[in-house]
């Protein structure tokens, strides 16, 4: 009666509050918001219903983290009110029970947070149904859906939430302290999640995140189907069980804690200081009061006591500090300031070490790596660091509210001074807690790098980056969320709107904002690397800044003019006050505020839509679609194919310009004359075109970008033309999204192809996505045809015959593909001509910088020449080039002698600017960003996989790559091919473990977790697929079958298809090349890893060992198989097994006994083997060659000896 | 230092109307404001410290207003404040003592006696630091100015307050009900500090406790429901009334009946047996005799409405 009694008062006392309402309508618009961006953006990519289950638990997650950001209070006010406001004494001593005051109270809570997490699936409903809504992508209404997503996910939310969110707050006896319980779990669940992830770890994240960030959203991801993501409803068990059980276990046993620790009893004040002396069992004495006392009346005291105090510029300046100190002080020793101060600066030493790496190989950790880990932009909502703003909004409403909330307002308030030094005091506060987090987070990157032992500290460089430019990222948005919490003068409400505002600003898009400078605090972003420095990334994040920074005063001034001091609250009052702050200086401020915020808006939007196009999604929607509408027609029009190309490109790094003249050969390999071509000049760049003949224009769309000449004379069968083109390539002002980084000092690369003009109407110009298209009454389109579809399947062109001179800046170095024919000065520019000796790509990949170059030779035996292989880096870069070149020399000698000659005479490598570790094949070509030359794997010969070998021979492989049809399964001809190519040139070169540990190294769940249904390979288009399960069914099969078979099979598929003009091969050609070559007995394996989606259960049960003789054992192997296939709607099949297994038996030391395939079929079975040692341990498959969905139990230890 | 306080009106926005025309003038010296809980002196008080806006004058009415007279020894320091318009000049000259304040318990009573002489203006270290070590003294705190204002009791938080207010000498000095909550002894102390300020300063203390005013303040107002109902010396007043109180010592039971026939003005339990004061300027007969008036018959009397100071209401 009385828990009912306790219960009721504090759920209707709440439920009166405005901050709950407010609470409710934020989630409902935000719930809103997201179904009809997110989920349908995510609808619209993968064709799948925008009120499916999944669309509605991944909104349902969403929500529930804006829930935890701003709903703590809830929790917070009911368990710490009654200390908070003093009136506990009351409380307490009525007679009630811990368990009717905490339960009835807890119980509110839970209820009226279950009832803000209903409104988010009332805001999905509403999001779907609710007219604006594609009919298309609406499934049918199935309660279950939203059911399963508010009982599995948002009721254990709010449980855990309200756990510990209402002992933390009891415990500390102030609202606001739930926070603390929204934080932690806030960070467990996406900051440390995200952490894990990028580890590889998303089975710890899955256990760890308490919302469920991750084991909802990253894991169904992509674990489920469309088809499933459609259909199938969330169901409590496995992963979401096991986490839910956990984290309900965890709240339980929080509650329990705050239950026991919780006493009716007065309040003593105790701190930190104070339990630590209490431990120590050091007794401060009690503080006395003088005795009475006659009051001292010297005239000393007296004299002091009536000194005037001075009023000047000095004494606010002065007062301004003291309130900074205090602000700063009081933030910095509170929970929150001990998070911000200690607890992530010291996370940040380990996370910084952790993440000195890529793919598990060890990064150099030098100063702009660090720097990659502790910068972020405020928007970036997926950043880790996105704790910073929330903790700031946190201080922000803690230094407006210290003196009022210590009850100190009134006689502060009646202190002299403007209000100016008191709002500027507090901001200054924060300020000082920004630069001692940069700072201490600077120490905790040097700190980093001292423990993974390196030294060069670039203490300029830190200073700049954290002080130059992350401050001022967080400090706009501090000004703002203390703006907020000034203005709307309600804690609860302040930290709601504040919250809301930095939601805004990170995912402006789904707000409908899309421009830099409707996006508060936004701008381009910048860049650093080795190479180019800042290059021309600073200067537009400036401006935008300077724009956002007159804003910022402009909030300043309205958060001064509106600033409550005294008791008067109303706002009609407060307005009053403001009109009589605005004058003298403030108001000349405001003006220059509004000036500034006007001539820096005006002169940026000049930049970025006046002298630039400024492009919204839709408008570029738009544009495609009215390229298909206007010119789809063309698509089949009979076009001459690019023979040959030769450019002359003129680089001009230090302004950022470049001018491309070029002649194309077009030859006429149809059947009939040709007298029309279409031309699409490049986007962004100045084209203008001439033929060898004459010509004239019939269709000349320049904005669309599309152009027919008519040819005087008819281009004849096997005839060519000459097509001349001279292209500008300069930037005006700077862009919305900053300044286009193709052309700096010190690292320009561009792919000349994109900016030189192409031939025909481009397919790749048209809208892809399924409702775009619709949007516009265009017929859907594959993204990539069917396997099937032998329309779609064109024939080989034979290449282009490249030849380039590229002329750059004196000091510069320019690279083209090809080899260097000859190279020159002239007035002052630096000539390079690069010649191609055999047809390459479409990808005519330039760079120019200041290279150090290092030359090589390998010789072509069977080719008799010799291949030029040159190394253009950037100097201090020399880590890998050993590496490189080792690797290379390798697999040219392996893949020639197995797959086929090498086609040029030349290879050239180059490093371009970026902090990324990827490299990228291109013909007779490759290139890798600078941090490639930071990989430090071990050195060889150690345990340890030496990953940059193996990925240069991946993509020296690519030079062997087959011309292939852009249908499905093409990933798959390039990438597992290649993989497989390099697998086999790591075993070759640097032995069988080392290609373990690659194997080991692939099969890891990052960055390509695997996935189990869906596609068979042969129609594979994942990452998951063509970088991993391609090369290890190709593995598997050169383990059964011998990799002779399979190189041949390959030699063969190359050799064929190399040859001008025959069909582009598919997967379906390498099928039945792999077919050929593999015995009878094995064809249904290669069935089992192509055609179908197959696993195979298999797992060792139990080992038993007898001794037979002196030297003999004999082992008697329990085990188990069970072959499953999926198919592409998650539907799973068991089928019959016979198949061809390892088995292999250990002895001490983990020595080989034993390793053969036995034939095993479905269900339980027994083996008996006989091996000459003492047999120790068994497994079943032991090399991973089939794949099994649960690896760990197919190996199990001996059973104690039996003595015969 | 004269202050004036002329037509000065304040209603909540739930209707209450805390202030309703008040008019009075406050010269040098401690001035006491009289009156029950809630009669409008915390408004009032807040008023005169900056915190709070009168309702703006109607249209035709006189003008309403607070002047504070600077009359200072120099002819140069003489000069008019408007209280409500000048609020930061008012508040270089201000000390005050609200009637419910709170301190940073964490916060050492001299660091944070300092951070407030910063906010009062005081920017040179050294006549800081000589300012807080006075005021300590003064107000007795100096032996545990090292403590955490924490763990100090009523009375000594009750003078940190005054420390806080006395700083920089204030002319215009509001102390809004301080001895409350404060034991006989504390009280006594406090009193003290406030009387050697009243010399050269305006001193404005509210309180409802009658002994405050008659033990310091020279001059005195008695207000309830926002009205001004005697404006008055306190000597003056309690010889005004001399011949006018008359006193009776009866049984409870009699009680309601000598209040319907007299205008009684309290009623007070001593020795268990009930003392009835009544107002009245010739003898009433019935056993009562004549009282010596004290100033809590002048209190009880104006509430009562048997006086005040406003003309034609004079009984």
């Amino acid at each position: 009666m009385k828990l009912r009694e306790i219960f009721r008062f504090e759920f209707m006392y709440q439920i009166r509050q405005v901050w709950t309402w407010l609470f409710f309508a934020a989630l409902l618009v935000f719930s809103f918001l997201m179904t009809r961006d997110g989920s349908l953006a995510e609808a619209l990519h993968d064709d799948f219903f925008v009120n499916s289950p999944f669309a509605i638990a991944k909104t349902t997650i969403a929500g529930n983290l804006i829930w935890l950001l701003i709903t703590a209070v809830i929790a917070g006010e009911a368990a710490s009110r009654d200390v908070a406001t003093r009136m506990h004494p009351l409380v307490y001593t009525a007679p009630i029970s811990r368990l009717q005051y905490l339960g009835g109270r807890f119980l509110a809570t839970l209820a009226l947070n279950a009832l803000m997490l209903l409104v988010v699936q009332i805001g999905i409903i509403l999001g779907v149904y609710l007219p604006g809504m594609d009919p298309e992508v609406i499934g049918p209404f199935r309660p279950a859906a939203f059911l399963t997503a508010f009982a599995f996910l948002s009721l254990p939310n709010a449980f855990i939430a309200t756990a510990l969110q209402f002992t933390i707050a009891s415990g500390a006896g102030r609202p606001m302290a739930a926070y603390l319980g929204s934080m932690i779990l806030f960070f467990m669940s996406y900051i440390l999640g995200l952490i894990l992830l990028f580890n590889g770890r998303q089975d710890l994240a899955n256990i760890l995140d308490p919302v469920g960030v991750h084991f909802i959203l990253s894991e169904l991801s992509h674990l489920w189907t469309t088809t499933e993501k459609n259909y199938r409803l969330l169901t409590l068990d496995g992963i979401v069980l096991t986490n839910r059980m956990l984290w309900s276990g965890v709240a339980i046993v929080f509650m329990f804690i705050g239950y026991f620790r919780f006493q009716f009893r007065h309040r003593v004040l105790a701190d930190l200081g104070d339990q630590l002396l209490k431990m120590m069992r050091i007794r401060k004495g009690p503080i006395h009061d003088a005795e009475l006392a006659i009051i001292p009346t010297d005239a000393a005291t007296r004299i002091a006591a009536e000194a005037e105090p001075a009023f000047s510029l000095s004494s606010e300046l002065r007062k301004t500090g003291a309130i900074a100190w205090s602000s700063f002080a009081s933030s910095a020793t509170s929970w929150a300031g001990i998070a911000m101060l200690v607890v992530i600066p010291l996370m940040c030493i380990p996370v910084i070490i952790d993440q000195m790496e890529s793919n598990g190989v060890p990064l150099l950790p030098t100063t702009v790596q660090v720097l990659t880990e502790i910068t972020t932009a405020l928007s970036s909502e997926t950043s880790r660091w996105v704790i910073i703003p929330l903790l700031m909004i946190f201080f922000a409403g803690e230094v407006v509210w210290k003196e009022r909330e210590a009850g100190l307002g009134e006689i502060t308030d009646a202190m002299p001074g403007s209000e100016w030094s008191v709002l500027l005091g507090k901001f200054f506060g924060l300020t000082f807690i920004l630069i001692a987090y940069l700072s201490l987070t600077i120490c905790a990157g040097i700190a980093a790098q001292a423990i993974l032992g390196y030294d060069y500290f670039e203490i300029g460089l830190y200073l700049t980056t954290m002080f130059g430019l992350q401050l001022p990222e967080y400090l706009l948005f501090t000004l703002l969320a203390l703006a907020i919490h000034v203005v709307v003068n309600q804690k609860y409400i302040g930290h709601l709107l504040a919250v809301i505002a930095y939601v805004m600003i990170a995912l402006a898009p789904m707000f409908g904002l899309e421009h830099n400078l409707l996006i508060f605090g936004a701008g381009p972003a910048w860049s650093y690397t080795d190479m180019r420095g800042f290059g021309n990334s600073v200067m537009p994040w400036l401006w935008f800044k300077l724009y956002w920074t007159a804003w910022c005063l402009l909030i300043a001034i309205a958060a001064y003019l509106l600033w409550v001091r005294g008791k008067e609250t109303n706002f009609s009052v407060r307005l009053r006050a403001g009109r009589n702050r605005l004058k003298g200086v403030t108001r000349v401020m405001c003006v220059i505020a509004v000036t500034l915020v006007l001539s820096l808006g005006a002169f940026i939007f000049y930049n970025t839509n006046i002298l630039n196009d400024y492009q919204t999604d839709g408008d570029i929607k738009a544009m495609r679609a009215r390229y298909e509408i206007l010119y789809g027609k063309y698509a089949a029009m009979d076009q001459p194919r690019l023979y040959g190309t030769k450019l002359n490109i003129d680089i001009h790094p230090s302004i950022a310009q470049a001018r491309i003249k070029g002649v194309y050969t077009l030859l006429n390999k149809g059947r009939e004359p040709i007298d029309t071509i279409a031309i699409s000049p490049a986007h962004g760049v100045q084209t203008k075109v001439s033929f060898s003949q004459m010509s004239t224009a019939l269709v000349s769309d320049d904005e669309l970008g599309f152009y027919i000449y008519k040819l005087e004379q008819p281009l004849h069968v096997n005839d060519s033309i000459h097509l001349m083109f001279d292209v500008s390539v300069e930037q005006r002002g700077f862009r919305e999204n900053g300044l286009d980084n193709s052309i700096v000092e010190n690292g320009s690369q561009f792919n000349a192809a994109n900016w030189c003009p192409s031939i025909g109407y481009q397919r790749s110009g048209e809208l892809m996505e399924v409702a775009d298209r619709r949007e516009y009454n265009l017929t859907p389109r594959p993204i990539i045809p069917s396997l099937y579809d032998s329309q779609a399947i064109g024939k080989y062109s034979g290449g282009i015959r490249f030849e380039a001179i590229v002329s750059t800046e004196q000091e510069e170095t320019a690279v083209a593909p090809g080899l260097l024919h000859k190279q020159w000065s002239d007035n002052g520019r630096s000539y390079f001509h690069y010649i191609a000796d055999a047809p390459i790509g479409g990808e005519w990949s330039i760079f120019s910088a200041q290279y150090a170059t290092r030359n090589s030779h390998w010789y072509d035996s069977a080719q008799n020449r010799s291949v030029a292989i040159q190394i253009f880096h950037h100097p201090p870069h020399t880590a890998n080039l050993e590496r490189m070149t080792t690797s290379i020399n390798a697999s040219l000698a392996y893949y020639t002698k197995e797959f086929g000659p090498y086609k040029h005479g030349h290879l050239t490598l180059v490093e371009h600017p970026g902090n990324g570790t990827g490299m990228h094949a291109d013909a007779s070509m490759i290139s890798f960003s600078e941090g490639f030359s930071l990989w430090v794997p071990s050195k060889e010969g150690s345990r340890s996989l030496d990953l940059p070998y193996a990925i240069t021979s991946h993509e020296m492989a690519h030079q062997w790559t087959l011309p292939y049809a852009s249908v499905e399964g093409a990933p798959v001809m390039s990438e597992s091919l290649a993989w497989y190519y390099g697998l086999k040139a790591v075993q070759h070169s640097r032995g069988e473990s080392e290609l373990h540990r690659l194997l080991g190294f692939m099969r890891q769940p990052y960055p390509y977790p695997p996935i189990r249904r869906g596609e068979p390979l042969l129609r594979g288009l994942d990452p998951y697929l063509s970088y991993r399960r391609g090369p290890f069914a190709l593995y598997t099969l050169s383990e059964y079958a011998g990799d002779e078979k399979v190189n041949e099979a390959l030699k063969n598929l190359l050799a064929k298809h190399r040859i001008e003009n025959t069909p582009l091969a598919t997967t379906l050609d390498l099928y039945n090349e792999l077919k050929t070559v593999t015995p009878d007995t094995l064809q249904s394996l290669l069935h089992d890893l192509f055609q179908v989606n197959t696993y195979w259960e298999l797992r060792t049960k139990r080992m038993s060992v007898s001794k037979t003789g002196s030297r003999r054992w004999r082992v008697m192997l329990d085990i188990e198989a069970e072959k499953v296939v999926d198919d592409s709607t998650g539907v799973e099949t068991t089928i019959p097994m016979r198949d061809f297994v390892e088995i292999g038996i250990y002895g001490e030391d983990g020595n080989v006994l034993y390793l053969k395939k036995h034939l095993v079929n479905s269900g339980e079975q027994q083996l008996t083997i006989h091996v000459n040692e003492k047999p120790l341990r068994a497994r079943i498959d032991p090399r991973h060659l089939l794949i099994d969905i649960n690896p760990d139990d197919n190996i199990v230890d001996a059973a104690s000896l039996q003595q015969e | 230092m004269t202050l004036t306080i002329s037509n000065i009106s304040k209603t909540y926005p739930n209707g209450v109307q805390a202030l309703k025309n008040v008019t009075l003038t406050i010269p040098n010296g401690m001035y006491g404001l009289l009156g029950p809980n809630g009669a409008g002196k915390s408004t009032l008080m807040r008023m005169l410290a900056t915190l709070q806006e009168p309702d703006p004058s109607p249209a035709g009415q006189p003008g309403s207003g607070i002047l504070l007279f600077a009359s200072g020894g120099s002819s140069a320091s003489a000069r008019t404040i408007d209280v409500l318009k000048e609020k930061d000049e008012v508040r270089k000259t201000l000390g005050y003592l609200p009637q419910e304040f709170g301190v940073y318990p964490k916060a050492k009573a001299e660091d944070l006696l300092d951070h407030f002489a910063i906010l009062k203006g005081f920017s040179n270290r050294k006549s800081r630091q000589e300012v807080v070590d006075a005021l300590l003294k003064k107000t007795n705190l100096w032996h545990v100015r090292r403590q955490r204002l924490g763990g100090y009791s009523g009375g000594m938080r009750q003078r940190f307050g005054v420390a806080v207010a006395l700083l920089g000498s204030p002319k215009l000095l509001i102390v809004d009900e301080p001895t409350a909550g404060l034991d006989p002894a504390e009280r006594v102390r406090f009193l003290n500090l406030l009387s050697e300020l009243g010399e050269s300063s305006v001193v404005l203390l509210s309180t409802h406790i009658v002994e405050d005013v008659s033990e310091l303040c020279s001059r005195m107002a008695i207000i309830n429901k926002g009205e001004i109902l005697l404006e008055t010396q306190p000597l003056t007043a309690i010889r005004d009334l001399r011949g006018k109180i008359w006193r009776l010592i009866i049984d409870r039971s009699s009680l309601s009946r000598i209040e319907s026939n007299h205008r009684v003005i309290s009623t007070k339990l001593f020795a268990g047996q009930t003392v009835v004061r009544v107002f009245s300027p010739e003898n009433p007969g019935n056993g009562f005799e004549v009282a010596e008036p004290d100033l809590e018959d002048v209190y009880f009397a104006t509430m009562a409405g048997h006086i005040s100071s406003r003309p034609g209401q004079m009984i």
